[in-house]
């Protein structure tokens, strides 16, 4: 017996289960309305670290530890995703983990017949840990606060890449139902955490 | 089949871009210094290039007059922060020396056109002016070979000081409000108002988001965990991207 490989091999990344329409809205990049003239308080809330650049991520209670990639925009907009099931991407539009603002990494749920590093992102609660290595050598630990599915359709962009007064992490992968004729799994599990400690 | 996919994988790691910096926005708020009762809002924008946007948004700054307009802070990673208080001289200002020890050096002049240096701190005809209202609006990208180096990495470490005041309400700025600016004497340009160089308003960041939005969901998943492996592999959507990856893995009878 004798296997035999044909079709097209492709090579950037990979449409899953993409395909959704784009968000309605974009996020509002206002800042919160100016009240006290007196005092000059802090304006952000908790641990901040500097901007690096992630280099791996673990989340100790679904025994995923992985090493990242770069993940841009392709070209209809949408974040492009790895292209195989176990990395993870950092997507490069959005600040660094640790740093002021929302870093967002995504994995895949499955791809090519594999489980996906993220395929168990959906079982993570609030308070489970999820620590982001960085270049400088630091290393920021993050609790989950909530975790999410949305449908695609009704992506919750302002939330996940919008302005927030903290340092902040999303992972995102797909679930729900999966449409075979679309090949798409037609939600997104979001899960949104903050940063605790920056060692 | 593997070693393919694991080449195509492999591959595709390559081809994916590598910016040198992350993208971000951070939003600064701008709060009243020396009781201007002026304040604002701006966005800080470094794009995958490195080319940073300012965009500001002030009000209450005194009316038709320019207002010289700095990012502060330091490259050492040295903390600083907007004065609360510092007017150790008691005439009822902040200067700015009394306002440097506390939101450090200049680190970018926020000229309207022209050099963006720190030797363009004092350059009032290139500064923005704030209109009858006292509404200043300012908007400039400055190129990623013009910034400092590391701007990338201090970005949320800087902040943006608003200079000039009209302590006597005479409608512009002269001796006769504070005095001479000994900050500008002291780089050598003697008869420049301590009007024109004290501190209106000084923005800290307050918050930050994704610099370059992605639309929509995020393709993380083919579905293929949940079908039957010998069956054809269709991944790929009908909005994303070049590339489609079809694995047929077929059976044939032993010879």
């Amino acid at each position: 017996m004798k296997a035999r490989v044909g079709g097209l091999l492709a090579l950037l990344a990979l449409a899953g289960c993409a395909g959704a329409p784009p968000a309605p809205h974009a996020p509002d990049l206002v800042a919160p309305k100016i009240q006290d003239h007196q005092a000059l308080p802090e304006l952000t809330a908790g641990p901040i670290m500097r901007s690096s650049r992630p280099t791996r991520v673990a989340i100790p209670k679904l025994h995923i530890a992985s090493g990242l990639m770069d993940l841009g925009k392709a070209a209809d907009g949408t974040m492009q995703v790895p292209p195989n099931a176990d990395v993870v991407g950092w997507y490069t539009g959005a600040p660094t983990p640790g740093a002021l603002g929302p870093a967002i990494l995504a994995g895949h749920e499955d791809f090519n017949g594999q489980d996906g590093a993220f395929a168990d992102l959906k079982d993570l609660v609030p308070g489970d840990q999820i620590t982001v290595n960085r270049q400088d050598g630091s290393l920021a630990i993050f609790a989950v606060t909530k975790v999410e599915q949305r449908a695609k359709t009704a992506f919750p962009t302002a939330e996940v890449y919008g302005p927030i007064n903290h340092a902040g992490l999303r992972l995102i992968t797909c679930g729900g139902e999966f449409d075979s004729t679309s090949g798409h799994y037609k939600d997104n599990v979001i899960v949104f955490a903050d940063l605790v400690k920056a060692g | 089949m593997r070693k393919l996919l694991a080449a195509g994988a492999a591959i595709a790691l390559l081809l994916l871009p590598t910016p040198a910096y992350a993208s971000e926005n951070v939003v600064i708020k701008l709060q009243d210094v020396n009781r201007t009762g002026a304040a604002g809002t701006a966005a800080i924008t470094m794009d995958d290039a490195g080319n940073l946007t300012v965009v500001i948004t002030a009000t209450g700054l005194a009316p038709n007059l320019p207002h010289p307009q700095h990012l502060h802070g330091s490259h050492d990673a040295a903390e600083t922060h907007c004065p609360a208080a510092g007017d150790k001289d008691g005439d009822g200002f902040i200067s700015v020396e009394e306002g440097v020890p506390e939101y450090g050096d200049v680190f970018l002049s926020l000229t309207t056109t022209g050099d963006t240096t720190f030797t363009s701190a004092l350059a009032i005809n290139r500064m923005p002016k704030a209109d009858a209202h006292g509404n200043l609006n300012y908007r400039r990208t400055i190129p990623a070979a013009d910034l400092p180096p590391d701007t990338a990495a201090h970005l949320r470490d800087l902040h943006i000081v608003q200079h000039g005041v009209d302590a006597n309400h005479n409608g512009q700025y002269d001796l006769a409000g504070l005095g001479e600016s000994s900050f500008a004497r002291s780089l050598g340009v003697p008869n420049i108002p301590e009007e024109e160089t004290d501190p209106a308003t000084c923005g800290l960041p307050a918050a930050a988001a994704a610099a370059n939005v992605p639309t929509g969901g995020v393709a993380t998943g083919d579905g293929s965990g949940r079908l039957n492996p010998s069956t054809v592999y269709l991944v790929g959507g009908a909005t994303i991207v070049i590339a489609l990856l079809i694995a047929l893995t077929r059976r044939r009878p032993a010879k």
